[in-house]
């Protein structure tokens, strides 16, 4: 039997559509997700069915002998050149030569073409959704508490400096698993450490992630331990790793094709920072204060005064980068996203009212402040992430923006050559064979862990 | 104008592999969707369900996804191009006359004016682009994302764990993270096609070849021939996208799947200019944001300084 019957005969015997999806059904994975799906896309008679094997396994199916030629297989792409039915001189297809330029030009000139109606979608929105922004609000305290640990050894505290890297830790931890929880497929969350990749935000801010919450556990074990000079210099190499930690969710942001983001890429990072400061201040403070650090003691006062400095910050940064954004500033003051930026503004300014109140009150009214600039952290995160969504819906402020890339003096083409970045050399001195062993062995232990979850 | 990518980024070797992409001319794509069929079925892709409506035309695929890897885009125009309402002067002055005879249902036809309301319609069959520069390359972080020795990029289903970070890096929307596999799907140029020999499925099945496939220096020259024809037929407006720019004005560094179109990009849903956003954007932020970082770090260091200083003799510190 030829390749091609044999094809044909497995597909009858398979049977009707209908027979297979009883008999592999629909993934019982994902199921929040589909759902969700569903209610904006009509989609509730989808078949997800594999035609051959399983979801999500290989669609394979036997050669009749290994190594031989499929059938219809013309060496060297003959097939492709066949097909072109009018890449032959006996029809008019393409019979014209063009002038020198002539293509570019017209590239050009119809690229530069005035457009009145933009028919979207051009890009798709980004998924993150409350997990994202939840853990870049975790994250950032984490590295915020991570530098005040720092700077209470610096100015010789070592006891906050010691509760401060439990917060640290303790903040960090549920980061992981509010990303994990994100993944398409969670049981694959290893395979983000696959790979080393320097140009891929997520990857390096994985690998941070890693590193922070080592060194940071590494920390509180020295603390517990009493090993203090080992608790300290892993607390410093800490809030060192944490300000990647609090700033890489800002570049991971900017490193995409959503205007609003894209647009803010020298403003997300610092802007990140700031708010995590704030908010690690915040924490720490409150913690410290829980755990009886007498009134009026420097480090509170310190605290405080990080907090509203930051916050201070954060907001001049942000009213900076809304005027450089024009109209995909939009994506910040509308809808959901707009209602959770200006909640937390009027949080902040609840704050640094509440901090002027208590130079004559007292504590108590320091205490709530923490509090709003803890809430303000949080809708700031929130507010950035779902304006991204809205930024990528808004297809005149998408067409608007690539139009506006403007091109450098210098010319794009040197531009490139730069900006290859990691793809061009290899990021580590370690020995190809060992860097792909090591991949292996991650993508293997991760598809045994779904296996094993799945089953 | 020959782009190519850095070898280093080539993730599976092969003497004699060049670089493979798709040429979709649509002037003569006639919306049939066949590519969008064959492209489900050698893919073994899942239905996406129809959508229908006042805004999405007749075309119930309504974009790109990640089980939806060819799509025919409809564009509709509500005035005639330029084009068809020359050819109807053209015929007018021919000799067929300003009116034509009674129609008893509608009464007499001014064939001017009625080629003055006429619409036209104009189809694209769009697709993964194969970039050079591909946003969703550099930011995939498990590296599912691969380049092979076609010089396409490859999605690796059994890698990718659905984190989503390439939807949102590509500037053309193509990759986007299946809600019911939760892992991203795009495109692949059928590698497994090409592994044996065979075209990939929608270019096989196109009827008017508007789909081409083929080496991408071959498909370049016959499509800049293709513009010339065009233009010397009077079609000034029909130009290539991202493929026969000036080094300059590449999109994304050149594009292994181009078009032939006669309308603004936007009125397709394209970009008019783009690029990977992560080779754009992620040394400007990561210096500003890690240069951001250090500054805080040194600003706590310092408030704790101060604080520690004003402690002597003074009592604003009672409050806290």
């Amino acid at each position: 039997m030829s390749r091609e019957h044999r094809w044909e005969a497995s597909l009858e015997h398979g049977g009707e559509p209908a027979e297979l999806a009883s008999e592999h059904g629909p993934p019982d994975t994902a199921h929040g997700r589909a759902t969700e799906w569903v209610a904006d896309h009509d989609t509730e008679t989808r078949d997800s069915a594999a035609a051959l094997g399983t979801r999500g396994g290989p669609g394979a199916w036997n050669a009749a002998e290994a190594g031989e030629p499929v059938a219809l297989a013309r060496p060297g792409f003959g097939d492709a050149r066949w097909s072109f039915l009018y890449n032959r001189r006996d029809t008019e297809y393409a019979a014209a030569v063009p002038a020198r330029g002539q293509v570019a030009a017209a590239n050009r000139r119809m690229r530069d073409a005035p457009v009145s109606d933009v028919r979207g979608p051009i890009i798709h929105a980004p998924l993150w959704k409350w997990q994202v922004a939840t853990y870049f609000w975790l994250g950032g305290m984490a590295s915020g508490t991570a530098f005040v640990a720092l700077a209470c050894d610096a100015a010789g505290d070592h006891r906050s400096a010691a509760i401060a890297r439990k917060v640290a830790l303790g903040v960090v931890a549920p980061g992981p698993l509010l990303l994990i929880d994100d993944l398409g497929r969670p049981e694959r969350f290893l395979n983000m450490t696959r790979i080393f990749k320097p140009r891929s935000p997520m990857n390096t801010g994985s690998w941070c992630l890693v590193a922070f919450s080592s060194s940071g556990a590494l920390a509180v074990a020295a603390d517990l331990v009493r090993r203090p000079k080992i608790a300290r210099a892993a607390g410093a190499l800490t809030a060192v790793l944490g300000s990647y930690l609090g700033s890489y969710t800002g570049v991971l942001l900017a490193c995409t094709a959503v205007p609003v983001w894209g647009r803010s890429r020298t403003v997300l990072g610092p802007a990140f920072v700031a708010t995590a400061t704030a908010t690690g201040a915040a924490a720490t403070r409150l913690v410290l204060v829980a755990s009886g650090l007498p009134s009026g003691h420097p480090t509170r006062r310190a605290l405080g005064t990080i907090e509203t400095a930051s916050m201070l910050t954060e907001l001049s940064i942000s009213a900076l980068g809304e005027r450089r954004l024009g109209d995909a500033g939009d994506a910040l003051s509308r809808g959901r996203p707009g209602l959770y930026f200006r909640t937390a503004k009027t949080l902040v300014a609840i704050g640094i009212s509440l901090r002027l109140v208590a130079r004559r009150t007292g504590p108590r009214e320091h205490e709530l402040a923490s509090f709003m600039y803890l809430a303000a952290g949080l809708l700031f995160r929130f507010a950035w992430v779902y304006a991204g969504r809205e930024s990528a819906r808004d297809d005149a402020v998408v067409a608007t923006t690539a139009r506006d890339a403007s091109t450098p003096p210098d010319g794009r083409g040197q531009v490139w050559q730069e900006r290859a970045l990691s793809s061009r050399r290899s990021p580590l001195p370690i020995p190809d064979v060992v860097r792909r062993a090591y991949g292996e062995a991650v993508r293997r232990t991760s598809l045994a862990v779904e296996r094993r979850i799945r089953r | 104008m020959s782009t190519s990518v850095p070898d280093t980024e080539i993730a599976v070797h092969r003497a004699g592999a060049q670089r493979m992409g798709f040429f979709t001319d649509t002037s003569v794509c006639i919306g049939c969707k066949a590519c969008e069929v064959a492209c489900k079925q050698w893919n073994d892709l899942p239905a996406d369900g129809s959508r229908s409506g006042k805004d999405v035309s007749y075309d119930h695929t309504g974009d790109l996804s990640g089980s939806t890897w060819r799509h025919v885009r409809f564009v509709e125009l509500f005035e005639p191009s330029p084009l068809l309402k020359e050819e109807a002067q053209r015929a007018l002055d021919a000799g067929a006359g300003g009116q034509l005879p009674a129609i008893p249902a509608a009464g007499t036809v001014d064939v001017a004016e009625a080629v003055g309301k006429m619409g036209d319609w104009v189809f694209m069959s769009d697709v993964c682009k194969h970039c050079t520069n591909a946003g969703c390359l550099d930011a995939c972080p498990t590296g599912a994302l691969i380049r092979t020795e076609h010089q396409t990029v490859v999605l690796q289903p059994d890698v990718c764990n659905g984190c989503g970070y390439c939807v949102p890096a590509c500037p053309f929307g193509v990759v986007d993270r299946d809600p019911e596999d939760g892992r991203a799907g795009k495109c692949t140029l059928c590698y497994d096609r090409l592994e044996d020999g065979l075209e990939p499925a929608c270019a096989k099945s196109c009827p008017t070849d508007s789909i081409q496939f083929g080496p991408h220096d071959e498909l370049v020259e016959l499509a800049s021939r293709r513009v010339a024809e065009l233009h010397s037929r009077g079609i000034g407006g029909a130009y290539l996208y991202g493929a026969g720019d000036e080094p300059e004005d590449q999109l994304a560094g050149g594009l292994g799947a181009f078009f032939l179109l006669t309308e603004p990009p936007e009125r397709y849903g394209l970009p008019a200019n783009a690029d990977s956003p992560v080779q754009e954007n992620v040394v400007p932020a990561t210096v500003a944001a890690v240069g951001a970082g250090l500054l805080a770090t040194a600003g706590v260091v310092l408030a704790f300084a101060t604080a520690a200083r004003r402690r002597r003799g003074t009592r604003a510190g009672a409050s806290w």
